[in-house]
């Protein structure tokens, strides 16, 4: 009986592979908790209020010693312009503090100080009057200055802090206030069409980095009420406006909300670009799709705004976010709307095709060529046979070697300089195809594949997403080498199960596919004709869901 | 660490796709150009079984034509052919180990011929049991049997061409021809041998090139080579069945005994089986559209109805003959039945058939059968002369 039992129990290898079997998932699972938990740490430290602030000094209306304060505040700075002068003829001090380059001089020297230095006593006010600081602060403010955007500011240091991003504060004797005077003027860039989303049909404006012209893009979009462009500051050491914009009879409220809790929760010091939101405000950091839209054409994030997304606007980049987004967006250009749908379709199509090339073309290559050559027919075969005769390398090296090379050719595209680039890029392509394959290192069929693969993945609209394709190419590669068409298959199931759960902002990453909604499918794959779409994307619970109204 | 309900399905979660990882065998990882592609292979039989197999390496592929451009027609070949004795085929095939220092892959095999004297000694289902067995050969490969050596067959004179491949080409041409039997895959020859059938396999001679004639008929019973059939018995086998999809009657015009080609366009043929008490018999009706394809009758216009109507009689005369002599040849000399006469006994009679079937070839023999054909002629091309 015992013997019986013995002779069923496995040797000590099956064991061996069971343990492991146990044990690489809970290695994994451990590091994705570890992950998690400091997350969860960061999170909980960001709700702590950081009441930690130096006590605010005023302005007391003594002009010498406030005079002094703000010296004392922003007078070290090269750029900061101190300008004292007396007020007309009434011998009230005055004092106008600017920052050079950012401040409009020609309006200070013209519009203000002029204005401030003449005589301009008036039958109403005698100059007895204009020693009582209220009265003369009114008349300043309402006479005087010709100035759409002026503040009291009685915190030295805030007035401070607006001198420096292009204010001028005006101190006058008597007033324990300053005037805040937003005559700001950065150098802007002309509006021009975004090198990165060119299109063949369609406005050819894209974003600037000044926040306030990229606002009136989107207000210059069309007449509507609805557009809400709420501001936000964000940066701890370095405050920058925030616009989030949506249209408040469209969105959901629920994800406005979100959007807005997931930006006032940002706590970092310095926002360089809407990259750094991208990044704090996404779901999954580990995940290698994009999963929010950054894009620099005004009618892109105008379309979205249209569908019940929300964008997201940063002052100093002229690339908007726009949140949620889904893996079909990513492969969806503007254009595919302005053409008709017949052809818009197709090309969509073609885009899915072209994906799919990116994502396989290399790791099927391997698969058949080292694992299953009965699959490829048999012509197609003898000539893959006779293309890699001699070459020393299996399919996964040779194919690293072109795959890697190809990718460092187009970072050097890149960097180059614009009249170089292109040339480079074809001179080293031809070069390192041509050489190779006449060297013997790789196969002229694999060359076709490799550039094949590098094409396809241009013709993906999103510039971030091609990358993500190409970098999830290299797993597929390998895992093709190790288990052939099998190890792809893995891959691809991976990739999938990593789809249907990712979520951007509350909305599955692959709707309208999982889940399902048939009627989003208009716009999936195919563009249908814009008479038949006439929803909103369900999956966006917007408020109006109509589009169209027949 | 606690594990939570949702933790714990994502442990599980991931825990599945990494256990598959776990359970592969698959590790045959094998380049392409290491492999030697087994395009046919031929069995004959000397005093022990010869297996040759035609071999494809990254080595000889596209050889024949580089070597033609640069060293002016050089002997070396496309293919390489490495024969090997043995008593059973795989432990033949496996010695070829010793001799060729690539792997066989026969996954692109194409083609098995089988030598006359092989075919005629041996039960083909025990002499192509591996063939059947063998998972890396594609059931969609063909079975051939050669008149004389089989090996011979994979020889060819020029060095560029691959033979098993040109075999493949040349089979496809039955649908223009009615001398060419449709192929026969492996697919179909395990349920032919399992059957226990008559059937035909293409048969093809090599006297320097290799040429298709006639068909082999192998006996059901025993499973191996009874006999020849030659090209025109071919073509009465393809009325008879109806399968042709084009060929070419030939008739002589009664009066000026000038030819008249018939092209068939389409073949209809219907095998209509009698059963009176224990009298079998079969009723075989063929109808075929078609044109004219040439004549040499210069008296009559082509267009003319009279002259079609002529034709048209002279061609069914021509079928019939054909159909009826190899129905001769079928039931007094070999005794099998071939042409699918008992399947259509076994569809419409299926008790008389479950008692006749064990000796049926031999009853076969002794079946009268009638033939009825009709010609229709569409057109006469282009030349109304």
């Amino acid at each position: 009986m015992w013997e019986k039992v013995v002779s069923y129990i496995p040797n000590w290898t099956v064991f061996m592979q069971g343990f492991l079997a146990f044990l690489i998932p809970y290695i994994i699972f451990n590091v994705f908790n570890q992950l998690k938990s400091e997350k969860k740490k960061e999170s909980q430290k960001e709700t702590n209020p950081n009441s930690s602030q130096a006590p605010s000094e005023h302005y007391t209306g003594d002009y010498t010693l406030d005079y002094e304060r703000i010296k004392q505040q922003i007078g070290h700075n090269w750029d900061v312009h101190f300008r004292e002068f007396l007020l007309g003829d009434t011998g009230v001090r005055v004092a106008i503090i600017f920052l050079d380059g950012l401040s409009d001089k020609e309006l200070i020297e013209k519009h203000i100080m002029m204005a401030l230095m003449q005589n301009f006593t008036d039958e109403k006010y005698d100059e007895s009057s204009f020693k009582n600081g209220e009265v003369l602060q009114e008349f300043i403010k309402n006479r005087i200055l010709p100035i759409s955007d002026l503040k009291e500011e009685q915190d030295i240091k805030l007035s401070a802090t607006a001198v420096l991003t292009g204010s001028a504060a005006l101190i006058i004797d008597g007033i324990s206030n300053a005037l805040i005077l937003d005559i700001a003027k950065g150098k802007s860039r002309n509006i021009e069409e975004p090198v990165s989303e060119a299109l063949v049909r369609g406005p050819r404006v894209g974003f600037t980095e000044i926040l306030s012209d990229n606002t009136a893009l989107l207000r210059k979009h069309g007449e509507n009420s609805n557009l809400f462009i709420i501001n936000f500051k964000v940066g701890q050491r370095s405050k920058k406006e925030l616009i989030v914009a949506y249209i408040e009879d469209v969105a959901d409220p629920n994800l406005v909300e979100e959007v807005k809790r997931r930006i006032q929760k940002i706590t970092i010091d310095d926002v360089a670009e809407s990259g750094y939101i991208e990044q704090l405000i996404e779901d999954n950091y580990l995940s290698p799709f994009p999963q929010v839209q950054s894009t620099e054409r005004p009618d892109r994030v105008f379309a979205a705004l249209m569908e019940g997304r929300v964008a997201i606007l940063l002052d100093g980049t002229p690339f908007a976010l726009v949140a949620p987004v889904t893996l079909g967006m990513l492969l969806q250009s503007p254009e595919d709307y302005y053409e008709r749908w017949l052809p818009s379709s197709l090309i969509r199509l073609l885009r899915y095709l072209a994906a799919s090339v990116t994502l396989f073309a290399p790791s099927l290559y391997i698969a058949f060529v080292s694992f299953h050559q009965g699959l490829i027919p048999t012509k197609l075969a003898l000539s893959i046979m006779r293309a890699r005769e001699g070459v020393p390398f299996p399919a996964l090296i040779e194919a690293l070697i072109m795959e890697v090379a190809i990718e460092i050719l187009r970072e050097a595209g890149l960097r180059l300089p614009k009249p170089i680039g292109p040339t480079m890029g074809i001179v080293g392509g031809l070069v390192i195809g041509e050489a190779a394959v006449q060297a013997g290192i790789v196969s002229p069929v694999l060359v076709i594949i490799v550039a094949l693969t590098a094409i396809s993945s241009f013709v993906i609209p999103q510039y971030n997403a091609g990358i993500t394709l190409r970098m999830l190419r290299f797993i597929a590669m390998f895992l093709a080498a190790l288990f052939g068409l099998y190890g792809v298959v893995i891959f691809f199931l991976f990739l999938c199960s990593h789809l249907v759960k990712l979520k951007s902002f509350g909305v599955p990453y692959l709707s309208p596919t999982v889940p399902y909604r048939a009627g989003d499918w208009k716009d999936f794959m195919v563009r249908m004709p814009l008479k038949m779409m006439k929803n909103r994307p369900r999956l966006l619970h917007t408020k109006d869901s109509t589009r169209r109204k027949d | 660490m606690r594990l939570n309900h949702r933790n714990a399905r994502f442990f599980l979660g991931l825990l599945l796709p990494i256990s598959v990882l776990f359970l592969t065998g698959c590790w045959s990882s094998k380049e392409i150009e290491e492999l030697g592609l087994i395009a046919g292979t031929s069995l004959d039989l000397d005093t022990d079984i010869t297996v040759t197999n035609q071999f494809i390496t990254s080595e000889t592929t596209g050889s024949g034509s580089r070597a033609g451009n640069t060293q002016g027609g050089s002997t070396q070949k496309a293919y390489k052919n490495v024969s090997e004795t043995g008593k059973e085929v795989l432990p033949t095939v496996r010695n070829m180990l010793l001799k060729v220092d690539k792997r066989a892959f026969a996954e692109h095999s194409k083609v098995i011929v089988i030598g006359e004297e092989f075919a005629s000694n041996f039960n083909l289902q025990q002499a192509l049991d591996f063939f059947l067995r063998e998972v890396e050969l594609r059931p969609s490969s063909m079975l051939l049997i050669a008149k004389n050596r089989a090996s011979d067959i994979l020889e060819t004179n020029e060095p560029t061409k691959i033979p098993a491949f040109q075999l493949v080409e040349m089979i496809k041409g039955h649908k223009r021809t009615s001398k060419i039997l449709p192929p026969m895959t492996f697919a179909q020859l395990e349920g032919k041998l399992e059957s226990n059938a008559s059937f035909l396999v293409q048969a093809v001679v090599s006297d320097g090139d290799v040429k298709f004639s006639g068909a082999a008929v192998i006996e059901g019973k025993t499973k191996k080579l009874r006999g020849f059939l030659d090209e025109k018995e071919i073509e009465g086998i393809t009325w008879i069945t109806g399968k042709g999809q084009g060929g070419l009657v030939k008739s002589l015009d009664k009066e000026t005994h000038q030819s008249i080609i018939y092209e068939v366009l389409s073949m209809k043929s219907k095998i209509i089986p009698k059963v009176n008490g224990d009298n079998i018999s079969f009723n075989i009706t063929i109808e075929s559209e078609g044109r004219i394809g040439e004549q040499w009758v210069l008296s009559d216009k082509a267009s003319d109805d009279e002259f079609i109507r002529k034709a048209e009689k002279t061609t069914e005369k021509s079928v019939e003959h054909l159909v009826e002599g190899v129905l001769e040849k079928l039931q007094q000399e070999y005794k099998t039945d071939v042409a699918g006469f008992g399947n259509r006994l076994r569809i419409e009679y299926p008790k008389v058939w479950e008692k006749v079937k064990n000796d049926w070839d031999e009853l076969f023999s002794q079946v009268p059968i009638k033939c009825n054909v009709k010609i229709t002629i569409k057109d006469y091309g282009t030349s109304g002369e």
